[in-house]
C-alpha cells in the first residue's frame, strides 16, 4: 500500500496502475447509508454467506473507488454476487437481473473513460439508472429484489440501488461538471417522474408483500432521481438556492429509504418466516400474533408512505419546495413540465400513501385470512435486532432532520459549490409537541365531560359476520382483499397505465420487443446451422462473386 | 510470336467452351466426355506453351494432364458410373437455362475484373487469365446447381483444370505447384470415390437431396 496524492494505492489490480481508493464527502454519506444495512442484513441472518460479503466488499469498493478501473471492478464485483444470491432465490428473475447487470455494465464501460459530454453522461444514466432501477429500465427489479432472503433483498434495495445513485451523483456533478447542460437534469426529472408513477402505481397493485417493496424501492428511486435532476438543473442555470434545496432533498430521501426500506424488507422475510407466504391475500391480523414486528413495520410504512413525523416526509417536503421552485425558472415549456411533474409527485405521494395503508391494514390489521398467519408467532431475535437498530436510527431522521441536513453540507459544497442551503421549514419536534398537547387536552375534555361509565351496546363488528362454527376466525371472505383493496385504483389509473393484464408497460414495450428479435435471430442462427454443404457452397460463391464484382467495377470505373 | 498468342487463346477458347457446355448437360457421360475433351485440350496447351515459352517442365506438366486428367480419371469416372447404374439423367438444382445465364454473367464477372486489374502485364497471359477465371468460377457454379455427388465432383475437377491452366500461362512457375496441385486432385478424386462408395453402401443412391432433407429435419 502506498499513499498517492489524497488517495491510497492497493498493490494489486491494473498492471503498472493498480488501485486508487479515496474517501470525501460524497462516499463518507453513502457509506454511512451503506453501514447500518449492512449490520442488520449481517445481523438478520446473512453473515455465514461468502456471496453476501463480496456483495459488501463490492459495493464498498464502487463507494471507495478513486479511479475508473477501480469503481467499474467494485460495481461489477457487486452485480455478479447479488446475481448469485438471486439465483439463490429464483433462478428466471436472476436471468433478467444478469442481462440488466451487463447491459449496465456495458453502458457504464465506455462511459466512465469517455471525456466529459453529453454522450459520456447518457451512458452514464442508461447504466446506473438500469442498476438502480430508473424507469423505463426498471422492470427487472420488482422482479429480481424480491427474489433473495430477506436480508439481501433489503441490502439490494436500500444499499445496491444507492451506489448505482452514487456513480450517477459523481459523474453527473463531479468528473462531467465541465459540459453540464439543462437538458441532463429534465432528462433525469422526467426519468425520475416517471418511475414516481409507474413505481406508487405498482406498489397499491401488487398482492406479495416483497414485490410491493420493491415496487416502491422504484418510486423512492424515481423521488431521488428528481430530486438529483432539478439541482443539476439548477446547477446549470445557475440558481443556487433551488440546486441546494433540491440536493438537500436527493440525499435525505437516500437517507431516509436507506433506513426504512431495509426495515421493511427483513421484516416481509419475517411475515414469510412465521407464516409461510407474503401474499397480502393470506396474512392479516398479524399485529395480535406479532406485536414487536407491527411496531417496527407502522415506523417504516409511515417512512413509505411520507407521513408527518414519519422519517420520509422531511425529504418530500423539501422535494415538494425544490419542484416549486423550479417552476417559476426557464421558459414557459419548463414551468409547464415543472408544474406537471409537481403533480406527478402528488399522484406518487397519494399513492404511496395507499400502498403503506394498505399493507398495514390487510397485514398486520384485520382478522386472519388463514391459519398460518392466525398462528403467527413473534420474530425470531436476529431480525428483531436488526430491524429495531434500522428504527432507531430512522427516529433521527424522523425527528430532528434539521440537524442531518447540517451533516449534509459538505456534500452539498462538494457536488455543487454554489449552491445555497436555506435552513428547513419544517420542526417535527414543535409539531409532536404541539401534537401531543393536543391529544392531552382532547384526553382531558373526554375524562372531564366525556360519557362515564360502561354502556352495553350491539355490537357492529367493523362489518363482520358472525363467524360460521367451521371457522373459528371467521370467514376470510368478509373482509376486504388486498386485490379488492386495489381494485378502485387499478380502475381509475391501473387499466390505463398498465393495461388490462396489469404488466408494466416497459414489459410490453422495452422486453418483449427485445424477446421478439432475439427469438429471429435464434430462427437465423438455426437456419444457417441447418444449410446444406450446397447451399454454404453457394453462399461462399456468391461472395466471391460479389467480391470479384465490386473488384472489376471499381477498377473499371 | 502472333501465332503463339492465337493458338494459345484458341485452345484456351476451347477449354472455356467445355467447361461452359457442361453446365448444359443432364447425362453424366457426356459430361465426363467434356471433361475429358477439356484435359485433352489442356495438355495441348501445357505442351504450346511449353514449345513457346522453351520450358521443359511443362512438356512434364502436359504429360501429367494427359495422363491423370485425360486418361485416368474420366476412366475412373466411367467405371464408377457404370457400377453404380448412373447412366439416367442427372437431378438438377436450377433449371439449365438459368444456370447457363449464371454461366455467361460470370465469364463476363471475369474479363471485367482480369482485363482492368493487369493492365500493366503483358497481354500474353491477360486473356488466359480471364478464361482460366472463367472456367474456375464455372466449376464453382457447376458443384452448386448440381445435387448429384459424381456431377458435383466433375465441378471440382473442371475448376482444377482452370487452376492449372493459369498456371501454365504464367511465365516463370514453377513445376513444383503444378504438380502438387495434380496430387492434390487425385487424392481428393481418390477420396471422394471411397465416400461414394460409403454413401452408396448407406443410401442406395448418389443422390444429395435425401441427405439434404435428412439435414433439414435437424440433427
Amino acid at each position: 500500500m502506498g499513499v498517492v496524492g489524497n488517495s491510497i494505492g492497493l498493490m494489486f489490480g491494473l498492471p503498472g496502475q493498480g488501485m486508487h481508493l479515496h474517501l470525501d464527502a460524497l462516499s463518507l454519506l453513502f457509506g454511512c447509508i451503506l453501514l447500518p444495512q449492512v449490520v442488520a442484513a449481517s445481523v438478520a441472518g446473512m453473515r455465514a454467506s461468502v456471496a453476501f460479503w463480496a456483495f459488501v466488499l463490492g459495493m464498498a469498493l464502487a463507494l471507495l473507488a478513486a479511479d475508473g478501473f477501480t469503481l467499474i471492478f467494485g460495481f461489477e464485483l457487486m452485480s455478479a454476487a447479488s446475481w448469485l444470491l438471486v439465483m439463490q432465490g429464483d433462478r428466471k428473475p436472476a436471468t433478467l437481473y444478469a442481462g440488466v447487470a451487463i447491459f449496465s455494465g456495458a453502458c457504464l464501460i465506455p462511459a466512465l473513460f469517455l471525456p466529459a459530454s453529453s454522450l459520456a453522461f447518457v451512458l452514464i444514466a442508461l447504466g446506473a439508472g438500469a442498476k438502480a432501477g430508473l424507469a423505463p429500465l426498471h422492470s427487472w427489479l420488482p422482479r429480481a429484489h424480491p427474489a433473495p432472503p430477506a436480508g439481501v433483498s433489503a441490502l439490494m434495495s436500500g444499499g445496491m440501488v444507492k451506489v448505482a445513485l452514487y456513480v450517477l451523483i459523481r459523474y453527473a456533478f463531479i468528473n462531467l461538471a465541465p459540459a453540464q447542460q439543462p437538458w441532463w437534469g429534465e432528462a433525469l426529472a422526467a426519468a425520475g417522474a416517471l418511475s414516481v408513477l409507474i413505481g406508487a402505481l405498482r406498489t397499491v397493485l401488487e398482492v406479495e408483500l416483497k414485490t410491493a417493496l420493491a415496487c416502491s424501492t422504484v418510486e423512492h428511486v424515481g423521488l431521488i432521481t428528481v430530486g438529483l435532476g432539478l439541482a443539476l438543473y439548477a446547477k446549470a442555470i445557475g440558481d443556487a438556492e433551488l440546486s441546494g434545496v433540491a440536493l438537500q432533498a436527493a440525499l435525505l430521501c437516500a437517507v431516509a429509504h436507506g433506513l426504512f426500506k431495509p426495515l421493511l424488507f427483513i421484516g416481509a422475510g419475517e411475515v414469510k418466516h412465521a407464516t409461510g407466504t407474503t401474499s397480502l391475500n393470506w396474512l392479516g391480523g398479524l399485529m395480535r400474533g406479532m406485536p414487536r414486528l407491527g411496531a417496527l413495520m407502522l415506523l417504516g410504512a409511515a417512512g413509505m408512505a411520507a407521513l408527518p413525523l414519519g422519517p420520509g416526509f422531511a425529504p418530500e417536503f423539501l422535494l415538494f419546495h425544490a419542484v416549486i421552485g423550479a417552476a417559476a425558472t426557464g421558459g414557459i415549456l419548463a414551468r409547464i413540465g415543472f408544474s406537471a411533474l409537481l403533480a406527478v409527485l402528488g399522484i406518487g405521494a397519494a399513492l404511496a400513501l395507499g400502498a403503506a395503508v394498505r399493507i398495514i391494514g390487510l397485514g398486520f390489521l384485520g382478522r386472519p385470512r388463514s391459519l398460518h398467519a392466525a398462528a403467527a408467532e413473534d420474530m425470531r431475535r436476529g431480525p428483531f435486532v436488526a430491524m429495531a437498530l434500522l428504527g432507531a436510527l430512522a427516529i433521527p431522521v424522523a425527528l430532528v432532520p434539521g440537524l442531518l441536513l447540517d451533516l449534509l453540507n459538505p456534500v452539498i459544497m462538494l457536488l455543487a459549490p454554489e449552491a445555497q442551503t436555506p435552513p428547513l421549514a419544517y420542526a417535527p419536534v414543535t409539531l409532536l409537541i404541539l401534537a401531543g398537547l393536543a391529544a392531552l387536552a382532547a384526553g382531558f375534555v373526554q375524562t372531564r365531560w366525556g360519557v362515564r361509565g360502561l354502556r352495553e351496546v350491539p355490537a357492529w363488528n367493523g362489518g363482520f359476520g358472525r363467524p360460521p362454527a367451521w371457522l373459528p376466525f371467521g370467514d376470510p371472505h368478509t373482509q376486504a382483499s388486498a386485490t379488492g383493496f386495489a381494485e378502485p385504483v387499478m380502475r381509475v389509473m391501473g387499466k390505463g397505465l398498465l393495461g388490462a393484464g396489469m404488466t408494466d408497460p416497459a414489459e410490453r414495450f422495452l422486453l418483449a420487443p427485445l424477446f421478439r428479435i432475439q427469438t429471429r435471430l435464434i430462427r437465423l442462427a438455426e437456419r444457417v446451422r441447418r444449410a446444406t454443404i450446397r447451399e454454404r457452397l453457394a453462399f461462399v460463391f456468391a461472395v466471391l462473386v460479389a467480391f470479384l464484382l465490386a473488384l472489376g467495377l471499381g477498377q473499371g470505373g | 510470336m502472333s501465332l503463339t498468342f492465337s493458338l494459345a487463346h484458341l485452345l484456351g477458347g476451347i477449354i472455356l467452351l467445355c467447361a461452359f457446355l457442361q453446365l448444359s448437360q443432364r447425362r453424366l457421360a457426356a459430361m465426363i466426355t467434356l471433361y475429358q475433351m477439356e484435359a485433352l485440350v489442356l495438355a495441348a496447351a501445357a505442351f504450346w506453351q511449353g514449345f513457346a515459352q522453351h520450358e521443359i517442365n511443362l512438356y512434364l506438366t502436359g504429360i501429367i494432364t494427359f495422363a491423370l486428367k485425360a486418361v485416368l480419371l474420366p476412366w475412373g469416372l466411367r467405371e464408377i458410373v457404370l457400377r453404380f447404374n448412373m447412366v439416367r439423367a442427372v437431378e438438377t438444382a436450377l433449371p439449365m437455362a438459368v444456370s447457363m445465364i449464371l454461366g455467361l454473367a460470370l465469364i463476363g464477372i471475369a474479363v471485367l475484373v482480369v482485363l482492368p486489374t493487369t493492365m500493366s502485364s503483358i497481354s500474353l497471359t491477360r486473356e488466359d487469365l480471364a478464361i482460366a477465371l472463367s472456367v474456375v468460377l464455372l466449376g464453382l457454379l457447376l458443384m452448386i446447381v448440381r445435387r448429384n455427388a459424381l456431377a458435383q465432383i466433375i465441378g471440382f475437377l473442371s475448376m482444377e483444370n482452370g487452376l492449372v491452366l493459369a498456371a501454365i500461362g504464367m511465365p516463370g512457375m514453377p513445376f513444383v505447384a503444378e504438380f502438387s496441385v495434380a496430387l492434390l486432385v487425385l487424392l481428393a478424386f481418390l477420396v471422394v470415390g471411397v465416400f461414394l462408395l460409403r454413401i452408396r453402401e448407406h443410401f442406395d443412391t448418389l443422390d444429395l437431396s435425401g441427405l439434404e432433407k435428412i439435414e433439414r429435419r435437424g440433427r
